[in-house]
């Protein structure tokens, strides 16, 4: 019988603005709080995975400086190249690597400083085919997404503010969550928020900031050993890349959890109504509602008259990011997409203070990464956790 | 007068070779990559068919008619968008089966709708060098 791998501790930084610290430096104040609070020490750790970081784009090294920075000898190293989605990413790797007999304790890191260095250079980055239109920036990418949806489907803005108040009340929740996203916002205030690409608002989008996350990944058996009794186990991830990369004239409505939710829900033998709580992705609030259609909370194209039905809170039906997500809490950089996986495993571990979920036993955390052209996004990957 | 914002013409041939697509826009000629192998057109340039997954590939120009499938209008753009702000943006569908993403041009602002047809238009970057826009059939 196959052992369970589990995550057996977590932790997060503050996201903050504009630090002038690097990469690595989080990296390290997330790294020392996570073994302060497993009681390990850096030679337990034989495995690493390494979020490749915006603020370290074209660091082929990554991985291995991370190993050298930390003070790591690891028999398995991963450089985690998969955007949003490299922190679940990385814990399934993990859990393969452990299973394998690769490492036997595996860190999964992910840090990132944007707020000042900003994106970096791409190599296949198309800049020929959407610099001269001005259209090379996510807000144009999504705004163009969110008219087809709102074609097909009818997009009613009231959904989307209540997703980006809903997480809102949640960042006021949250002490890690950036101090000036921390106060609550009213629907008015969405609803007259500036328009960046009709129909995408300033307030469905994310700000880059700077911050870090990291987990700890190792049998269950390992994690008792070692009285680490607070552990959650990933009972069923997918992933999958380039969705649709084989057409010319994809419905781009669709993405990749279209194939992966119903997969990943199937694996873990749960239905929608089983997932205690939702933390997506979100770097914007259509695939927050887009991911909810994908997962089957709702029918396809009822995302609206879902969200809008729907109590949302830590207290309702289908509790949503509740750590404010990365719209409410910041995004820092492509570490960012440890944040829902942090808020995953901190409310089953009966953590969440303030914002804790009553008696959670699952969460589905997911990530996305990479804007193609002309089409939804590239990776999507989603993972279910059960306490 | 104030200049207008430079609009620099990219680089071609970067990742892969896209020449002939800037060839073909200085004659005015939209030219896009077409697999032999099955007879579709794509775009952006890829180093092979993402139809097929072989190179044979070669440029065809195409009709230059289509369907607006997405559209927005850019309010807030990085520092070479910025001066041509708002800007109207869409993803046109053209005839032969592949999109395209461009700038609308000359064209009412009530009639920038997602269904509406457009023809080809040609916009002017920097050395008067065109590159592909379109506008909607009045």
């Amino acid at each position: 019988m196959q052992q369970n791998i589990v995550i057996a501790g977590y932790a997060e930084t503050p996201i903050a603005l504009k630090t002038g610290r690097s990469a690595f430096d989080l990296a390290g104040e997330v790294f020392a709080d996570l073994l302060a609070k497993t009681g390990l020490s850096p030679r337990d750790i034989d495995g690493l995975s390494a979020t490749l970081p915006l603020s370290e784009s074209g660091n082929v090294f990554l991985a291995a400086y991370m190993a050298d920075a930390l003070g790591l000898t690891p028999t398995w190293l991963n450089a985690s190249g998969l955007g949003g989605c490299s922190a679940v990413g990385g814990v399934a790797r993990a859990q393969s690597a452990i299973r394998d007999g690769a490492c036997k304790i595996a860190l999964v890191i992910s840090a990132d400083a944007v707020s000042l260095s900003g994106p970096g250079h791409f190599g296949a980055y198309r800049a020929e085919f959407s610099e001269p239109q001005g259209v090379q920036t996510p807000a144009a990418a999504f705004g163009l997404l969110m008219s087809r949806y709102d074609h097909q489907y009818g997009l009613d803005p009231t959904a989307l503010g209540k997703i980006a108040v809903t997480q809102r009340e949640h960042a006021c929740l949250n002490a890690n969550a950036l101090e000036k996203l921390r106060k609550p916002l009213t629907m008015d205030d969405y609803l007259k928020s500036r328009m960046i690409a009709d129909p995408l608002r300033v307030l469905d989008c994310v700000m880059f900031c700077d911050g870090a996350n990291a987990f700890l990944v190792m049998a269950e058996s390992e994690a008792r050993a070692r009285g680490l009794s607070k552990m959650v186990l990933p009972t069923a991830y997918a992933e999958i890349t380039n969705y649709a990369g084989d057409q010319s004239c994809p419905d781009i409505t669709e993405s990749g959890f279209w194939r992966i939710g119903p997969q990943v829900l199937a694996k873990a033998g749960l239905k929608p109504d089983a997932i205690d709580m939702f933390q997506p992705y979100d770097d914007f609030t259509i695939a927050v509602m887009m991911q909810m259609e994908a997962f089957g909370f709702c029918e396809r194209g009822q995302g609206s008259a879902y969200v809008l039905a729907t109590d949302l809170s830590y207290r309702g039906a289908l509790p949503l990011n509740t750590g404010g997500g990365q719209i409410s809490a910041g995004q820092p950089g492509l570490a960012g997409g440890g944040l829902n996986l942090a808020e995953g495993v901190r409310q089953l571990f009966g953590e969440g203070e303030g914002r804790q979920i009553a008696d959670p036993k699952t969460a589905l955390v997911t990530g996305i990464g990479t804007i193609p052209y002309g089409r939804n996004w590239s990776t999507s990957a989603a993972m279910i956790l059960e306490a | 007068m104030p200049s207008p914002a430079p609009r620099p013409v990219p680089r071609p041939d970067v990742y892969v070779h896209t020449q002939p697509f800037w060839t073909g826009a200085r004659e005015r000629k939209l030219l896009l990559q077409f697999c032999t192998d099955t007879g579709q057109f794509q775009h952006h340039p890829r180093p092979v068919s993402i139809h097929s997954g072989s190179r044979n590939l070669e440029w065809r120009e195409v009709c230059g008619r289509g369907v607006i499938y997405a559209c927005s209008i850019l309010r807030v753009g990085r520092p070479d968008a910025a001066a041509r702000l708002p800007l109207d943006i869409a993803t046109i569908e053209l005839e032969e089966g592949v999109r395209i993403i461009a700038n609308i041009i000359d064209s009412p602002a009530d009639s920038i709708r997602i269904d509406a047809a457009v023809v080809l238009a040609w916009d002017l970057l920097d050395d008067d060098m065109p590159y592909p826009a379109f506008k909607v059939v009045g």
